[in-house]
């Protein structure tokens, strides 16, 4: 009897060893600890909204998460004007490609093929959106000259699914890296960011215009403002975009009116300062803004929104997940489907 | 004798102690079994610390005399894989830190690899990032100091794979990528014995938080940028403000995991208690306190030795902003 009180007495101080080994393990900063989304669940949100982590993409809606890829590379979800169809990235090692998809995420139809047998011959597609009559998918892509180092993004678009011609819409400034973030206008011409270096060899991005493929454009913010990753509202008459004003920490979420037609931009309200913010976009109906932020300092993206408000004391933004650790280069969509 | 005074002689004499009672015993024994708990998570700690990682050769480094004086640091980093034979390493990154701990104010200055230097211990001039190869830690130290006219306090050095494991260990780091950073050539050298090998990296622009590996190349690519070695040297700079950044956020019980990271993978003169100094230090730091120096022009101009592709000194506007900036 006594043997056995000792035995079980000395299991427990071996568990309470144990246990002790795997409280101080959780006791470890967890700022980047990262949960699948699948396995989480988060405040709802009216409509629909498709997000990326991981290499996967992911259907937000009615406060749970669905996988609609396998973890193989996906990411940059865009959705088509009907909601029907989603526009996506599906990156390797060397080369992306931009897929067709329906909205629950199968593969349609593959839009581009860019690897090749030799490294250096491998291309990049990055940041797919559908034009706003859901006719053409614009993407940067890498046009390199051959023989050289310079690898810049273009803005490119090709027909969705049809026959028809490639068109390049954008020239960038050399060895900057290129052009980014097509967004489609439904007048057909396209917002866009161009990087440049300046002769301090600092790096500058700008929000620009352009109406037509290989027209100039015009910048519709200023070099030292440092926006990016524009915006549109569904009625075309708001831009938001993030700006770092020179900062590598730290980001400003901007909101201005936008005149498409002047080809002007409205004074800039920051919604949010401070913090991290990226990759925004505007709710079906306007009213709200969806962009990705560390909910803490120091870890990883998560989903947050804010009321699309320039009012002096607008609504603060909120987190709408904790830790599923999103890809801050894919803009959440939303659909109201 | 009574009976008393026998027990309290054998209490006196030590010989047979009372045992204690019972429930006490099992306490201490859950005490001990918790203890052996803690030493099991901090033994990559406990080990770190029992070998020293302190490889500077004694007498070689400044000692620094009080936790408030001023003291510059230089940061070294190399390529060190399967290229390389044992400590032959080139710099491919240096970097100067000042810390003034009473003002506050920090001063980082990046050292392009390819500036054309008197080597020390060598009738040669040539690429400052090839006095490590020459002469390891000490030539490169003397040879800053005698160039640049600057006193280093400390040292710290970091390979490929240690900078990956440290900020892994730190649970990555969140910055913002100021451009589309695209290299068709970045080596494919880390653990891998093909080191000529090569892949494609393109990190798209925008607030991220990148793990080890992205992390790197972040730091490391340079074919595609108009700014050359230059910008792989202001997006260091920036990592080491996202490192600063990140490491706010760690406590006690990341403390295995970070030293299990660096051991054997960095080289300093800083011993652990020093490190530990200047992590306080650092920790009241804003990043916005840090100044940031390239060397690009006025203070340096690209040309040609021979057939080497070299980055000239203008000591004339050099040595004034050492001075300046980091005073002896």
């Amino acid at each position: 009897m006594k043997a056995v009180t000792y035995a079980v007495l000395l299991l427990a101080m071996v568990g309470f060893a144990f246990g002790v080994y795997r409280i101080a393990g959780m006791l470890k900063s967890d700022g980047s600890h990262v949960q699948k989304p699948t396995s989480t669940y988060a405040q709802a949100l009216p409509g629909k909204m498709f997000v990326a982590q991981g290499g996967a993409i992911y259907r937000f809606q009615n406060g749970t998460f669905t996988q609609l890829t396998e973890d193989a590379g996906w990411t940059q979800p865009s959705s088509s004007p009907d909601g029907t169809q989603l526009v996506a990235v599906q990156r390797h090692l060397n080369y992306s490609d931009v897929y067709l998809l329906t909205a629950s995420g199968r593969v349609v139809q593959q839009l581009t093929h860019l690897q090749s047998s030799s490294v250096e011959g491998n291309h990049w597609a990055f940041l797919p959106r559908f034009s706003a009559d859901g006719t053409r998918i614009f993407f940067a892509y890498d046009d390199k000259a051959p023989g050289t180092y310079e690898v810049d993004l273009t803005i490119l678009s090709v027909p969705a699914g049809g026959s028809g011609r490639d068109l390049v819409w954008t020239v960038p400034n050399q060895y900057t890296g290129g052009d980014t973030d097509p967004v489609p206008l439904r007048d057909g011409g396209l917002v866009y960011t161009k990087y440049s270096i300046d002769d301090q060899s600092a790096v500058h991005s700008q929000v620009w215009l352009t109406t037509r493929p290989g027209a100039p454009g015009t910048p519709l913010t200023k070099p030292e403002e440092d926006c990016a990753q524009p915006a549109l509202s569904p009625d075309g008459t708001s831009i938001a975009m993030v700006c770092r004003h020179g900062q590598l920490q730290s980001t400003e979420l901007v909101l201005a009116t936008f005149d498409a037609v002047n080809g002007t931009i409205g004074p800039e309200a920051v919604l949010i300062q401070g913090q991290l913010s990226a990759s925004p976009t505007f709710s079906p109906d306007g009213q709200t803004i969806a962009f990705l932020a560390p909910v803490q300092q120091g870890g990883t993206f998560q989903l947050w929104s804010v009321p699309a408000d320039t009012s002096p004391s607008p609504s603060a933004a909120r987190p709408i997940t904790q830790n599923v650790g999103l890809d801050s280069t894919a803009a959440p969509v939303w659909d109201k489907r | 004798m009574s009976e008393f005074s026998a027990r309290g002689q054998r209490l006196l004499d030590g010989r047979h102690a009372l045992p204690l009672p019972r429930p006490t015993r099992i306490i201490v024994g859950f005490l001990l079994a918790g203890l052996i708990g803690l030493t099991a998570y901090f033994l990559p700690l406990f080990q770190s610390a029992s070998t020293p990682i302190v490889t500077s050769g004694g007498e070689l480094i400044n000692p620094v005399s009080g936790p408030t004086d001023p003291f510059t640091v230089l940061l070294l980093g190399s390529d060190d894989d399967s290229k390389f034979a044992g400590d032959q390493f080139n710099t491919q990154s240096m970097i100067l830190v000042r810390v003034d701990p009473i003002s506050k104010q920090a001063t980082m200055m990046s050292i392009p690899r390819d500036l054309w230097t008197p080597i020390e211990g060598q009738r040669y001039m040539g690429k400052i990032s090839t006095a490590y190869q020459a002469g390891g830690v000490q030539a490169t130290i003397a040879t800053v100091e005698q160039n640049f006219h600057v006193r280093i306090d400390d040292y710290i050095w970091i390979g490929l794979a240690g900078l990956i494991k440290v900020i892994d260990s730190l649970g990555g780091v969140n910055l913002v990528v100021t451009n589309p950073v695209m290299d068709d050539f970045y080596p494919a050298d880390i653990n891998t014995s093909s080191p000529y090998g090569y892949y494609r990296v393109a990190l798209l622009p925008g607030p991220v938080h990148l793990d080890g590996v992205h992390a790197l190349q972040y730091v490391r690519s340079r074919h595609g940028d108009l700014r050359g070695d230059f910008a792989r040297s202001e997006r260091q700079q920036q990592l080491l403000l996202a490192m600063k950044a990140q490491s706010k956020h760690i406590n006690l019980a990341d403390f295995p995991d970070i030293a299990g990271a660096l051991n054997g993978e960095v080289k300093t003169s800083i011993s652990l208690e020093r490190a530990r100094q200047l992590y306080s230090v650092l920790d009241k730091f804003d990043s916005d306190h840090i100044k940031r120096i390239l060397l690009g022009p006025p203070y340096t101009s690209e040309g040609w030795a021979g057939d080497q592709s070299v980055v000239y000194p203008n000591w004339g506007q050099i040595l004034p902003l050492v001075s300046q900036y980091f005073p002896q």
